[in-house]
């Protein structure tokens, strides 16, 4: 509906991406480099997840749902965590701390989520006469989104990048992470199986996703505490 | 960034594929960009034209406004707003006090028993001049609830406007052109008569006559089956009935017959006018009468002949007397009715008075009493498919056609039936019935007509294969009247929201996001970062002792 509320729905899908970055550190110990190699990574990842898809899906002709498709679905969103593995291992980083690691690579993570999946529908649609709250509730998802990123990216560095961890939390990390990278799956299914409305469903992807961030972060700080 | 590092050629293939990537980007865009509405309705817009330079019908064609409902309260500003009237709420005396200047104005047609209402209003809206938009639409599901919305609204008191959200209506036409030099296509199909051999003499010729064009409130809805489809498909049986007849050498009458379809007759026929001026005066005068059909489609027992030569008259006795005898033995009741030729008036009520100007005897036969005003009776809104029985046009046709046959073969007076029901040469109701039902489909106002229009072309292809030979003869439409293009458009609903939730919800985004920003600078580097972002850092003015 007109530029003005293209302008609103924009601001609401990536403002806080561009807040996350200048409010916390990340700023002064200028991460951007970091940012960037992450969304490149994600783009990487989406191409061979579409490849993926394309090859392996079969397509419905109704919108139900389908468990071994959504099986499928599943399997292949953790190319996810292997893309956001690689990128967090794999490239070289300066010096910056594992905290700031963490946080950077998420943050471009989500970042390029949202452009490659928000962007073009809100180009397209939200500067039309015809007002819907749609894009409203995307760009709310697209904050859920990047706090779900941001978690899911904490928890792979504890797998991955640190060495010494207290065994009792081990198997915790390990759930919580299957469980913020299953998320889209959860949501598909609350969408296609259950028929929750548009609304219903991002309102339960804000709750979760604040309840893992603050899992995450328990666990976290927990394993910053030097190990007796 | 990175394509600066290819090589020449590398890169120009680069650039090239880049370029037809961008442009499909952009062409894409430009086409999903169409069709966001929330509905998209045909509607069809009220005729505009002028006489003699007086304009009249809607001057406007093109809408952006926000909509409203009859029930909006007393007082609102309806300048720029659109009414959406269904017609069961349709009060006349409410349209009559409402032509003065407004936004815009749309009303939903209904297919109801509406007749009276219905032509009460076409009336009005031909002869007034509106200076704003008026399309008419059919009602459908979107339109009712687009309707039941609008009424809530403004039962609440709150008319849509910029500020206060509701619906928008966009029809996105150009300004309406004047139609150039619109034409007039006339159809003629002559049938020849049995000539005896050394007869040198012209043989005389019969002319049935019926015009086919329509002129309505609508004119992308005026069908006209009354009429004047039930003349045309008359026209079209009595032509196939005749040329079953005339097939054989054996039952071909003495007379040549001519069955014309004209074209202009809303405009005083001046496409009869045209049509028998450009007769050789040889034919003319061979004309022993025309017989002229208009509007026998709804009629219920009493069928009227006018004339315009007085009653006492030789010849018109004849015909009256012919068409008489058969229509006792049809159970059909017929009057004659006469009305003079004033000359200096250019009005022409009746077909038949263009060939009596010429002096050419004829008549015209119709369910209409009274002579017809200007522009009345010319197939407009109301004239729809169930108005008119197919049966009552059988019986016209039967009545038309033996008397005529009665005629030919001198059988007058003789209780003779040449198409009699259940034989070979009986009226074929299935002929009757598909033609009007074709004919109710389409709208044929001549202006609106293009040079080789389909239609033109079928009843042109019908008449020639029921006659010797048929011409098509174009013709400008000249005289006192201009038409104005633009006869439908689609019509975009849209919902849209208030620019006050506009500016509210950038208010509240804004808050959120500095509440973010705080809170991330609060948890990450400490209230204190926070404070020292607003304060001024302090001079350091320190200067060394």
């Amino acid at each position: 509906m007109t530029m003005f509320h293209f302008f609103n729905c924009a601001i609401l899908t990536f403002g806080p991406h561009a807040v996350y970055y200048s409010a916390t550190p990340l700023s002064e110990y200028d991460t951007l480099g970091t940012s960037v190699k992450a969304a490149v990574v994600y783009l990487g990842t989406a191409l061979v997840k579409l490849v993926c898809l394309a090859t392996f899906l079969q397509v419905s002709e109704n919108d139900g749902f389908d468990p071994y498709q959504e099986l499928l679905k599943a399997l292949i969103g953790f190319i996810d965590v292997a893309g956001l593995y690689f990128a967090l291992t794999q490239l070289t980083h300066r010096n910056i701390s594992q905290n700031h690691k963490f946080q950077a690579v998420g943050l471009g993570w989500a970042f390029a989520d949202s452009v490659l999946h928000r962007l073009a529908p809100l180009w397209v649609g939200a500067r039309g006469l015809e007002f819907t709250w749609d894009y409203i509730l995307q760009g709310l998802e697209a904050n859920a989104n990047l706090v779900l990123s941001i978690s899911l990216a904490a928890l792979a560095s504890l797998i991955w990048l640190r060495k010494n961890k207290p065994k009792t939390l081990i198997p915790i990390i390990y759930a919580c992470a299957g469980i913020v990278a299953t998320m889209p799956s959860i949501t598909s299914y609350l969408r296609r199986g259950l028929g929750w409305y548009f609304p219903k469903v991002v309102g339960f992807e804000l709750f979760t996703s604040l309840v893992m961030a603050f899992i995450s972060w328990q666990l976290f700080s927990a394993c910053q505490r030097p190990s007796a | 960034m990175a394509f600066s590092k290819n090589s020449g050629a590398g890169h120009r293939g680069l650039q090239e594929s880049m370029y037809s990537v961008i442009s499909l980007v952009f062409i894409l865009v430009a086409c999903v960009e169409l069709c966001d509405a929330a509905a998209a309705i045909d509607v069809y817009r009220l005729i505009e034209y002028d006489i003699s330079g007086s304009a009249f019908g809607s001057r406007f064609a093109a809408l952006n406004h926000h909509a409203a409902s009859l029930h909006f309260p007393s007082g609102a500003d309806l300048s720029r707003t659109v009414l959406i009237i269904p017609l069961r709420e349709l009060n006349i005396t409410f349209v009559r006090v409402f032509n003065s200047g407004n936004g815009g104005n749309k009303q939903v047609h209904e297919k109801e028993k509406l007749k009276n209402l219905l032509a009460e209003l076409e009336r009005l809206l031909i002869h007034a001049n509106l200076p704003y938009p008026v399309y008419f639409a059919f009602e459908n599901d979107e339109i009712d609830t687009v309707l039941t919305d609008i009424k809530k609204n403004d039962a609440i008191g709150q008319p849509a406007t910029a500020t206060t959200g509701g619906y928008k209506l966009v029809i996105p036409t150009p300004e309406p052109k004047k139609v150039a030099s619109p034409t007039i296509a006339n159809i003629q199909g002559w049938l020849s008569g049995l000539k005896a051999d050394g007869d040198t003499n012209q043989l005389p010729t019969i002319a049935i006559v019926a015009s086919y064009d329509t002129f309505g409130a609508a004119p992308a809805l005026s069908v006209g089956s009354d009429s004047n489809g039930s003349g045309i498909v008359a026209l079209l049986e009595i032509a196939r009935l005749f040329s079953l007849l005339y097939s054989n050498p054996k039952t071909r009458g003495k007379y040549n017959l001519l069955f014309g379809l004209t074209s202009g007759g809303p405009y005083n026929y001046n496409g009869t006018q045209k049509w028998l001026r450009s007769f050789d005066q040889r034919l003319r005068e061979s004309i022993d009468y025309a017989i002229c059909l208009n509007s026998i489609g709804s009629w219920d027992n009493e069928l009227w002949i006018h004339v315009s030569k007085p009653p006492e008259n030789a010849y018109i006795k004849q015909i009256f007397e012919g068409f008489s005898n058969v229509a006792e033995e049809l159970d059909i009741k017929v009057g004659l009715k006469h009305k003079k030729i004033n000359i200096s008036n250019p009005r022409v009520a009746w077909e038949h008075e263009q060939f009596s100007r010429l002096r050419v005897t004829a008549a015209t036969l119709s369910e209409i009493p009274v002579a017809p005003e200007l522009l009345e009776s010319t197939g407009g809104l109301f004239d729809s498919r169930q108005f008119v029985n197919e049966t009552v046009i059988t019986r016209g046709v039967k009545l038309v056609a033996e008397s005529l046959a009665r005629h030919i073969y001198g059988h007058q007076g003789k209780n003779v039936q040449i198409f009699a029901d259940g034989g070979s040469l009986a009226v074929n109701p299935a002929y009757v019935q598909s033609w009007l039902d074709l004919l109710s489909r389409t709208p044929r106002v001549a202006p609106f007509l293009s040079k080789n229009d389909p239609f033109v072309m079928a009843l042109k292809k019908e008449l020639a294969d029921h006659t010797d030979e048929v011409n098509l003869q174009h013709d400008i439409l000249e005289g006192m009247f201009t038409f104005y293009d633009s006869t439908s458009a689609i019509l975009n609903i849209y919902q849209v929201a208030s620019v006050t939730f506009d500016l509210l919800s950038l208010l509240a985004l804004g808050s959120y996001l500095i509440v973010l920003f705080c809170f991330l600078v609060i948890t990450t580097r400490g209230l204190d970062d926070l404070i020292s972002l607003f304060r001024r850092p302090p001079s350091r003015k320190v200067k060394t002792a």
